[in-house]
């Protein structure tokens, strides 16, 4: 994608920017959209699911759509008392796939047939693969949830549940309905837009398993629509919390909750809590770590995104545990949308009541406020965050002394991430005996994934603590694709490791993950099939974590770098065999000695496949990519088998096939880049890897 | 006031105490790196950690606080290793050598760079006596020696190795014509008495160093005057004089030369009784007259089994450089010397050094970019200051200076091309903790090797180079410049291998230094601030 971006806006060598001064192109880490890989963001657009041949067609997409002045819109005229809702899911994930056109479609078709209804906004469906998704609610009848939806699609839609009053309009909209388009065929896999009954298999699956606490309402709830949050119970947590219990009880029934730390090392939450209110010191702060950089992780972004109410009620609820009079939100600034939604929903509670001073008449104050990162992956450890928030560039403390006692400006500390606070209002709502019913013994309640990867179904999923990993990438994510075999499962991100398909029936559970050799991290779980290579996926997240070292440190700066250069040189075919116990012995001291998590779990995902994909590793040390992923090991070929449809050459952005309709092709060994764009469409299977 | 236990002794210390200082109560000292007092610990460089019992990390001794009951392990294998795989990743990323390739080169470690920079800077005495430091016969050697130096040395990779033999030649001409400034010897007061048979390159360099020990000296060679096979170099290449002159300066150290003396093997035996020590130099290996079996001499302590009969120079095999008999003659010294004190004679430890390897041209710019631009001269003949009357002589055997120039080099000359040198030694050579540590630990320049920095060179007005290559990152400076409030001050800028430490919105070094300067000199670990060295 890259490359092909390069080419399109004819930038060469090592510029960043077109000759016209309108694009600058740089590569970033992560844009938590995992769901939509390859994915690209201009200012705040985001695009998905690109192949490399859909460049051009994106860049001028946008500079269409910075031509269109925004138009003025109407406020939508109620011609009769609204029926139903037609809820849109608006995370960033569904706004890049197009749900954003398809929410102005919707209520410009509801205006313009005089519809009863409205269309609201709602948060993050965990459905991403499926997205844009709408669902029609009307009282009285099932609700049903379409995917996929266009904005085409839009008034055919409101014209299906929505009667338009009067005959005359009625008459003038009944011909050309589109609807039979949508609705001829129901099949999961087979067409691009259908209506599903939430009841239809593949969405049971998807849904069945999962258990919303932290993501209660999902699919129902508007981000920001203060009124319907406290309908469905919100902020009762708190003034139970803030009218009923001390601190400490409420620290007391966190701890009876068994919950731990969702941010990936799990420390027990109320002896964390426990921790602050006991550290001496008038001014004590409060932190939501919102800095989410783990590539394949983006559940932080969607809980701040579509419950912002909710994480804000767990600040609220934790601060007045700990006795913190300050709080600030530690957001990514490529969370736009999630800083957005934070910073209005901070407006709101503020005019409400709900924050400042003396909150719901409790005599407790609270001020909360949002500060941005910068794009730094060390921000999320906490040292190296309080750094950033204090100013100075985010580089890790040595702990102890942890934040609990000396934090931001040497105050008393509670630094939790967004799940665990999005988790503490539903504790305190229907008790601790609630939440420590579900799990296994030492990991309680829920965790929200974000999974990703080969899976056939990918998205946000939140399901009981003990569930193993084969019912979630089976059940839930519906296996991996057709021909292909379950390979790992990848937990934990940068700092976790690759459990291996014959551990698959691991549970979920903080201590049997670590045992297994990955770690529960922050939700990073991604499915690999038998075309990864194990290798590649190990060098793929070591580059992730030695390029986001703060270099602070020796092991993390110099050691880690060394081990990359060893699995670029095996990944290149140039491996020696000791290099594999020098990774082991590097990995061994760098886990040891580094000063903070991301040095010391850095080692993780390359120590857990050579532990279990040891083949693997040997057998590029002789020469060979088993998966064919490794592009210095392998070569395309078209085999006999083409039918001259040229499609592969129209894919090409190298220009390595000529086009020759009704012959066989061929494949410029030189100027072949290894994108595997041409074997994607091949119609025949005819190009193949060697 | 808690109490920990360090490599099981009980140790109690004030509150706040870090691991470091509790150690340092228990008399266990923990190797510290970029730890500097009055600073907060950076824990960036490692190398002092420890196991504290219960953690499953190693941790930083210096910044770790002491906490009651608290069990530590300074020398576990594990810290051990890890302090060691500390040091040889940094290495890995150090570009610099702590000596010069020239100096590495030469197989007497002459201080080649210095001398240069003496040279350049016009202080003759003192360029003559740091050549003396290795070499007490630079007159001749600056004729005769096939300059091994200059084979190695950067410079050759631009245009033409620095002339280093001919400067070596102008320094020791420059000596003979100033006995006053020549070095005087102690007197014999240590009470020991050593016979130096054999007056070849070998045997006057160990009679020079012995009695520069304070030993008395007596010199038996079979010719009437001194210098061996040195004696048989055609005039066109050494003429008579300049070896004797240069001889005579060893002898008037006091050192009692016995002209025609054909040592037999049975007055090597009386030798041994007379004397406290006898040196062989006799040259000759092999003959039917030698005094000694080669086999039967230890070739680290040059001494023959169990007595006090030592042996260097050709004698042990064939030389065919007059440097490396004249390198054995100071090693030799050494051995005696440590013989007649009573001490073990342990081979002389060899220093540490990193080495940069190969330079890219880029980066050769870097080190060019002080220095003369002109190439290699054809020596102009001349007299040096003071004069020796030695100056017209003929012949050097010196390769690299096209045949049929005979000449030294002028006064002119001399300072030009010395101001060719690279200066690729390091400047703080002598006050660099990462080398030290590096040679207390053993660590190994190359156990690591992969993609490293680039070598640049920054240099402020008032006299500080930065070189980031050799840089380990630890953020001294960057704390000082804060706490004294620099305007701009230096900070870390970039991620992962690539951090470096450097003058925010690319501002010179002078701005970004612009009051703190010596003090982040004195701070920095390594050569990569330091005072400028090179000549004015």
């Amino acid at each position: 994608m890259h490359e092909s971006l390069l080419r399109e806006l004819e930038i060469s060598g090592d510029g960043d920017t077109d000759a016209d001064g309108l694009f600058t192109v740089q590569k970033v880490a992560c844009l938590g959209c995992c769901t939509l890989a390859p994915v690209l963001q201009i200012d705040g657009v985001t695009y998905g699911h690109l192949k490399p041949q859909d460049i051009g067609g994106v860049l001028r997409d946008f500079l269409a759509l910075e031509k269109a002045a925004p138009a003025a819109r109407k406020a939508p005229s109620r011609l009769a008392a609204p029926l139903g809702e037609i809820r849109v899911g608006l995370g960033s994930c569904c706004i890049a796939k197009g749900s954003g056109k398809v929410y102005e479609a919707l209520v410009a078709a509801v205006e313009h047939l005089g519809a009863s209804a409205t269309v609201k906004r709602v948060g993050c469906v965990g459905i991403c693969h499926q997205t844009p998704l709408v669902e029609v609610v009307v009282p009285g009848q099932p609700p049903v949830l379409y995917a996929q939806v266009t904005s085409q699609d839009a008034a055919a839609l409101v014209k299906r549940h929505f009667r338009p009053p009067g005959t005359l309009r009625r008459l003038r909209h009944a011909a050309g309905s589109a609807l039979e388009h949508l609705l001829t065929d129901e099949a999961w896999e087979s067409v691009q837009r259908y209506a599903i009954d939430v009841r239809d298999e593949p969405i049971d699956a998807f849904l069945g398993r999962q258990e919303h606490l932290a993501t209660e309402h999902c699919g129902l709830l508007d981000p920001l629509d203060l009124q319907e949050y406290v309908r469905l119970e919100g902020f009762a947590a708190l003034g139970r919390a803030l009218k009923e219990m001390t601190p400490e009880q409420v620290i007391a029934e966190v701890s009876a909750s068994g919950l731990r730390g969702r941010g990936g090392a799990g420390f027990p939450t109320g002896r964390k809590w426990s921790l602050v209110r006991q550290a001496s010191g008038q001014l004590k702060y409060a932190v939501c770590n919102g800095d989410e950089g783990d590539p394949g992780a983006f559940m932080d972004r969607m809980l701040l995104e579509s419950y912002p109410f909710r994480v804000i009620e767990g600040m609220i609820i934790a601060a007045y545990a700990v006795g913190a009079g300050q709080g600030i939100f530690y957001i990514r600034a490529e969370y736009p949308l999630a800083v957005r939604r934070i910073e209005h929903a901070l407006e709101i509670c503020r005019r409400e009541g709900y924050l400042g001073e003396n909150i719901l008449g409790s005599g407790f104050s609270l001020d909360l406020r949002i500060m941005q990162g910068a794009g730094a992956f060390i921000c999320g450890e906490e040292t190296a965050l309080m750094e950033s928030i204090e100013g100075r560039r985010g580089m890790p403390r040595l702990r102890p002394p942890y934040p609990a006692q000396s934090g931001l400006w040497g105050k008393p500390t509670l630094i939790n991430n967004v799940e665990t606070y999005a988790l503490a209002p539903y504790i305190l709502r229907e008790g601790p005996g609630a939440f420590e019913a579900l799990g296994t013994p030492k990991s309680k309640g829920t965790k929200v994934f974000a999974l990703a990867g080969k899976a056939a179904r990918g998205g946000l999923i939140e399901v009981p603590m003990g569930i193993t990993l084969r019912q979630i990438v089976g059940e839930i994510g519906g296996g991996v694709g057709p021909g292909r075999t379950l390979k790992a499962v990848q937990v934990g991100g940068p700092s976790g490791g690759c459990v291996p398909a014959e551990l698959v029936d691991t549970p979920v559970d903080y201590e049997a993950l670590t045992a297994a050799g990955a770690i529960m991290g922050s939700g990073g779980l991604v499915v690999l099939d038998d075309r990864d290579c194990m290798v590649d996926i190990a060098r793929y997240f070591l580059e992730f974590t030695q390029d986001q070292s703060c270099g602070k440190c020796t092991f993390c700066r110099v050691g880690t770098k060394r081990m990359l250069e060893i699995l670029q040189r095996l990944c290149e075919g140039k491996g020696k065999a000791a290099d594999l116990e020098e990774l082991q012995s590097l990995a061994e001291v760098i886990q040891q000695g580094s000063l903070c998590a991301l040095g010391r779990t850095a080692p993780n995902p390359v120590l857990s496949t050579l532990k279990y994909f040891r083949d693997e590793y040997l057998a590029h040390i002789a020469g060979r990519c088993p998966a064919g992923r490794c592009k210095t090991l392998i070569t395309y070929r078209v085999t006999d088998d083409c039918i001259g449809c040229t499609l592969c050459a129209q894919v090409c952005p190298a220009d390595a096939i000529a086009p020759r309709p009704y012959q066989k092709h061929e494949i410029d060994k030189e100027k072949c880049t290894r994108c595997d764009s041409c074997r994607g469409v091949c119609p025949v299977s005819a190009v193949v890897v060697e | 006031m808690p109490k920990v236990v360090i490599d099981n002794k009980e140790v109690q210390v004030s509150d706040g105490a870090t691991l470091l200082q509790a150690a340092a109560q228990a008399g266990i000292a923990i190797p510290t790196l970029c730890y500097l007092d009055g600073c907060a610990p950076p824990t960036s460089c490692l190398v002092c950690v420890v196991a504290v019992k219960g953690q499953d990390r190693l941790l930083p001794a210096c910044a770790t606080v002491a906490q009651e009951g608290m069990v530590v392990g300074s020398q576990t294998p594990s810290v051990l290793a890890a302090r060691r795989a500390a040091l040889e990743l940094l290495l890995s990323d150090h570009v610099g050598d702590c000596i010069a390739p020239c100096q590495s080169a030469c197989p007497a470690h002459m201080d080649i760079p210095r001398m240069l920079r003496a040279l350049a800077g016009g202080d003759d005495a003192l360029a003559a006596a740091i050549a003396k430091e290795a070499i007490p016969l630079p007159a001749v050697l600056g004729r005769i020696c096939p300059a091994p130096c200059e084979k190695a040395c950067r410079r050759g990779a631009i245009d033409q190795p620095v002339p280093i033999c001919l400067l070596k030649r102008f320094a020791g001409d420059w000596a003979l014509g100033h006995k006053e400034d020549e070095p005087s010897a102690p007197p014999p007061t240590s009470g020991k008495k050593v016979a130096v048979v054999g007056a070849g390159p070998a045997g006057l360099t160990a009679a020079w160093y012995l009695r520069l020990s304070g030993h008395a000296i007596t010199l038996f060679d079979r010719q009437e005057a001194p210098g061996g096979a040195m004696r048989q170099i055609p005039p066109d290449r050494l003429r008579a004089e300049v070896l004797s002159a240069e001889a005579g300066m060893i002898l008037r150290q006091g050192v009692e030369y016995r002209p025609n003396s054909q040592i037999t093997p049975a007055d090597l035996a009386d030798l041994a009784t007379q004397f406290d020590a006898v040196l062989v130099a006799t040259g000759q290996a092999g003959a039917a007259d030698a005094l000694i079996d080669p086999s039967a001499v230890d070739k680290s302590a040059l001494r023959l089994a169990g007595g006090n009969i030592f042996a260097a120079g050709a004698v042990l095999g064939a030389h065919r450089l007059a440097v490396r008999a004249l390198a054995q003659g100071r090693q030799v010294a050494r051995s005696v010397d440590l013989y007649l004190r009573g001490q073990a004679i342990l081979p002389a430890p060899r220093p540490f050094t990193c080495r940069m390897g190969h330079l890219t041209q880029e980066e050769l710019k870097e080190l060019l970019a002080q220095a003369e631009p002109c190439g290699a001269e054809t020596p102009a003949g001349g007299t040096v200051p003071g004069g020796t009357g030695f100056q017209p002589v003929h012949g050097t055997g010196y390769k690299p200076v096209p045949p049929g120039n005979l000449e030294g080099f002028s006064v002119d000359q001399a300072r030009r091309q010395a101001r060719r040198c690279l200066h690729c030694d390091c400047r703080k050579a002598d006050n660099c903790r990462l080398r030290d540590r590096a040679a207390e630990l053993e660590a190994k320049p190359g156990r690591y090797t992969g993609q490293r920095r680039q070598l640049r060179l920054f240099r402020q007005v008032g006299g500080v180079v930065y070189e980031p290559g050799k840089c380990i990152s630890c953020g001294l400076c960057v704390q000082i410049t804060q706490e004294q409030s620099e305007r701009l001050g230096l900070a870390f800028v970039g991620r992962g291998f690539s951090v470096r430490v450097a003058v925010p919105f690319e501002e010179s070094i002078s701005a970004g230094l612009a009051k703190t300067a010596r003090r982040c000199v004195q701070a920095c670990p390594t050569g990569a601030l330091a005072e400028d060295n090179a000549p004015k």
